[in-house]
C-alpha cells in the first residue's frame, strides 16, 4: 500500500504527465475565474483530448483542471460578488462583504488556504476511505438521501436569519426554491409542469443563470448607486496587508476548517448531493458554530468564518465524489460522471480493480488533486496583491466588464437567450430579497435541491410506504433538522435572558 | 424601500404558488404531490409574511446576507437603480439585435463615455481590448456560437 503510495506520485511527477496536470491547471485557473464557464462544461469538451494519454497523463490533466476550477471560482465570488463556479457561490455572503470592507486580502488569504486545507483532507479522504467506505455508501438509501437535503434546508433556512419572522422568511425562500425547481417535465410521470408551452422549461431551470441572476445583479445596481470602487473609499493600504491575516484565520478556526472540509467530503461521497449542496452545509455550520446572537448576526456582514467554510467544503468535496466514482464506477456528480467517461477511454473499468491492479493510478489521483491545489494556491497568492486591488478599481470600469461577463456567463449555459432572459428575471428577484431583507441562501440551497429532494421522496415513499421514517438513520436525521431549528431559538431565548439579568 | 420590498416579493410569492397549486390539481398523483407538498405551506408561510408586513409591528428580521447601501441619498439611489436596470435592459437589447459580438464594444463604449464619462481615446481603447478579449478567449480558443442579432437576420446579412 505504501509503496503503491509513493508510486503513484513518481507517476505523477514523472515530466508528461506534470506538464499536463499544469496545462489542465492552467485552463481550470481561468475557467473558474470566469462567471457560468462552468467546470463541467470544460471537463466535457477536454475529453476528446486524452485519447492518445496514458491514463496517468488523461487524469493527470483532467482532474488538475477540475480540481482547482472552485478555488479560482471563490476568488471571482470574493472580489465581485458573482459566483465563479455555482459550487462557489456560498462564499460571496462573506467574502465579497469583506471586500466591500477593504479586507479583500484578508478574505482572498482566508478562502484559498481553506481551499488547501479542504483539498488535502479530500485527498487524503480519497486515499483512506477507499477500502472502508462501501459499508457507509450501501448504508444512505433514497431515505436517508432525502432526510440529508431536508436537514440541510433546516439548517441554512433557519440560520441565515435573525428572529421568528427571519425564520419565516428563511423557510419561505427555502420553500420557492424548492417549488421553483419543479419546473419541467416531471421525472416519474413524465407531465410538463409549469412550463407554459415553452420548450425552453422543459429541461427546468438551469442553476447557472439563476445563481448569476440572484448574486450578481443586486451587487451591481449597489456598485451604480455607490457610484464608488468595490472597496469604496477605503484608504488602499489595508487591501493586500490581510493576505497572512487570512492564512491565520484558517488556522485559528482550524477544527472549523477541518469539519467543513469534512462535511464536503461526505456530501461528495454521497451520490447525487454535489458541491452545490456542500458549500452551503457548511455555510450553515459555520454560521452555526458563533457562540453568541451577536456573532451570528456578523455572518453575511464579513464574518472570516463565512468564507472558510464554503471555501473547504467546495474542494474538500472533490476527493470524496472520486470514492465511489473510483471503487464502484458509481459517479456522484455530473463533472464525475464526465470523468467516468474518461476511464473507459482510457482503458479502464472503475471498481475493485482500482484497489488492486491499477491501485497506482488511483493513488496518482490523490496526489494531482493535492499538487494540483498546493501550486494553484501558491500561484495565487503570488498574484494576491494584484487581484485584491480589483476591488479599488473605479465602479464605472468594472461594471461593463462585470455585464459583459455575466451576459456572457447565461448565455454559454446552454447557448440559449432564454438563460439570459432567467438571469435578468432571478436578479430582480434576488434584489428584492435584499432590499426585503430576505436570505438568499436558502432559496438556492432549495433550487439545487429540489430535484433531489423529490427523487428521493417518490423512491422512499413508493419504495417502504410509511416504514421508511422509522429507518434509524432518518430518525438521526430528523432529531438533527429539529435541533437546527430550535437551536437558534433556544440561543436568542438565553440571549435576552442574559441582556434582561444585567438590565 | 425594506417594507415594500418584502411586502411585494412575499405577494409575488403568495400569487404564485397559490397559481401553481391550482394548475398542480389537474396532474396525476405521481407528478402534483411534489408540488402540492411545498406549493400549500409556501402559500400560507407567504400569507403570514403578507400579514406580517401589513398588520405587524415592523420587526425586520436581518438576514445573513450582504445589504445594500444605505449611504446614498434616497433619490439619487432610485435614480441611479434605475439607470443601472435601464443599461442592463438595454445592453440585452442591443445583444438581442446586434449580436454579442457587435453588441460588446458597442455597450462598452457607450457605458464608458454616458455613465463613467470617460474621454473618447480612453473609451474606445478600453472597448477594442475587451473585444478582443472576448474574441480570443470566447470564439478562438473556446469555439463558442455566438448567432448573430435579430437585425442581421432581417436585414439578410446573417
Amino acid at each position: 500500500m505504501i509503496d503503491a503510495l509513493f508510486e503513484g506520485l513518481l507517476l505523477v511527477l514523472q515530466w508528461k504527465a506534470f506538464a499536463f496536470m499544469l496545462l489542465g491547471i492552467g485552463l481550470g485557473f481561468w475557467v473558474g475565474l470566469l462567471p457560468g464557464l462552468g467546470g463541467v462544461t470544460t471537463l466535457a469538451l477536454m475529453l476528446p483530448f486524452i485519447y492518445a494519454m496514458k491514463p496517468v497523463e488523461g487524469f493527470a490533466f483532467l482532474l488538475g483542471m477540475h480540481s482547482v476550477v472552485a478555488t479560482t471560482g471563490d476568488i471571482t465570488s470574493v472580489l465581485f460578488g458573482v459566483p465563479g463556479e455555482g459550487t462557489s457561490a456560498a462564499t460571496i455572503l462573506d467574502g465579497h462583504a469583506m471586500a466591500k470592507k477593504g479586507e479583500a486580502g484578508r478574505a482572498l488569504g482566508a478562502v484559498l488556504a481553506s481551499s488547501l486545507v479542504g483539498a488535502l483532507v479530500g485527498a487524503l479522504a480519497l486515499a483512506i476511505a477507499i477500502p472502508v467506505v462501501r459499508p457507509l455508501v450501501l448504508a444512505f438509501g433514497s431515505p436517508e438521501l432525502f432526510m440529508i437535503a431536508i436537514v440541510g434546508i433546516a439548517f441554512i433556512a433557519s440560520l441565515s436569519s435573525q428572529g421568528a419572522r427571519g425564520m419565516l422568511r428563511g423557510f419561505l425562500a427555502g420553500g420557492l426554491g424548492l417549488l421553483v425547481a419543479t419546473v419541467g417535465q416531471d421525472p416519474q410521470a413524465g407531465i410538463a409542469r409549469y412550463t407554459f408551452d415553452s420548450l425552453y422549461l422543459w429541461n427546468g431551470l438551469d442553476l447557472v443563470p439563476v445563481l448569476i441572476g440572484i448574486f450578481a445583479i443586486p451587487e451591481i445596481v449597489d456598485l451604480v448607486v455607490r457610484g464608488t470602487s468595490i472597496a469604496g473609499d477605503l484608504p488602499r493600504g489595508r487591501l493586500n496587508q490581510g493576505a497572512m491575516e487570512g492564512v491565520k484565520d484558517t488556522f485559528r478556526h482550524f477544527w472549523l476548517t477541518i469539519r467543513c472540509s469534512l462535511i464536503g467530503t461526505f456530501i461528495g461521497i454521497m451520490p447525487g448531493l454535489g458541491g452545490a449542496v456542500a458549500q452551503w452545509l457548511a455555510y450553515g455550520h459555520a454560521a452555526q458554530s458563533a457562540r453568541t446572537l451577536e456573532e451570528r448576526q456578523g455572518f453575511g456582514k464579513g464574518d472570516v468564518r463565512g468564507v472558510l467554510g464554503p471555501g473547504a467544503a467546495n474542494n474538500s468535496k472533490e476527493g470524496g465524489a472520486l470514492i465511489p466514482t473510483v471503487a464502484f464506477g458509481v459517479p456522484g456528480s455530473s463533472s464525475m460522471a464526465i470523468l467516468l467517461g474518461g476511464f473507459f477511454l482510457l482503458g479502464l473499468v472503475p471498481g475493485p480493480d482500482m484497489l488492486t491492479t491499477h491501485l497506482t493510478v488511483t493513488f496518482s489521483m490523490v496526489w494531482t488533486i493535492a499538487l494540483a491545489n498546493i501550486i494553484t494556491v501558491v500561484v495565487c497568492f503570488a498574484f494576491l496583491g494584484y487581484l485584491a486591488r480589483l476591488t479599488v478599481v473605479r465602479g464605472h470600469l468594472l461594471i461593463p466588464v462585470i455585464m459583459v461577463l455575466i451576459f456572457i456567463g447565461s448565455y454559454t449555459t446552454n447557448n440559449h437567450y432564454g438563460d439570459v432572459v432567467l438571469m435578468l428575471f432571478f436578479g430582480a428577484v434576488g434584489y428584492l430579497m435584499v432590499a426585503g431583507g430576505w436570505p438568499r441562501a436558502p432559496f438556492v440551497l432549495g433550487l439545487v435541491l429540489g430535484k433531489i429532494v423529490e427523487n428521493n421522496l417518490y423512491i422512499s415513499v413508493a419504495r417502504y410506504d410509511t416504514a421508511w421514517l422509522t429507518r434509524p438513520i432518518v430518525l438521526v436525521l430528523m432529531a438533527l433538522a429539529v435541533a437546527a431549528i430550535l437551536y437558534p431559538l433556544i440561543q436568542a431565548r438565553r440571549s435576552r435572558a442574559k441582556g434582561a439579568g444585567h438590565a | 424601500m425594506h417594507k415594500y420590498a418584502s411586502l411585494i416579493l412575499s405577494a409575488a410569492i403568495m400569487l404564485v404558488s397559490g397559481a401553481a397549486v391550482v394548475i398542480a390539481m389537474d396532474w396525476p398523483l405521481k407528478a402534483k404531490l411534489f408540488p402540492l407538498v411545498i406549493g400549500i405551506p409556501v402559500f400560507c408561510m407567504a400569507a403570514a409574511e403578507v400579514a406580517w408586513g401589513l398588520f405587524g409591528s415592523g420587526q425586520r428580521g436581518e438576514a445573513m446576507d450582504f445589504q445594500l447601501s444605505d449611504q446614498t441619498p434616497r433619490p439619487v439611489a432610485i435614480r441611479r437603480s434605475l439607470q443601472a436596470v435601464a443599461w442592463m435592459l438595454g445592453f440585452f437589447g442591443v445583444v438581442a439585435l446586434l449580436g454579442f459580438p457587435i453588441a460588446i464594444p458597442l455597450f462598452v463604449f457607450l457605458y464608458l463615455r454616458l455613465q463613467g464619462r470617460e474621454g473618447w481615446l480612453f473609451s474606445v481603447a478600453f472597448s477594442a481590448v475587451l473585444w478582443v478579449v472576448f474574441y480570443g478567449v470566447f470564439d478562438r480558443l473556446l469555439h463558442l456560437p455566438f448567432p448573430a442579432g435579430l437585425l442581421q437576420g432581417w436585414l439578410g446579412l446573417a
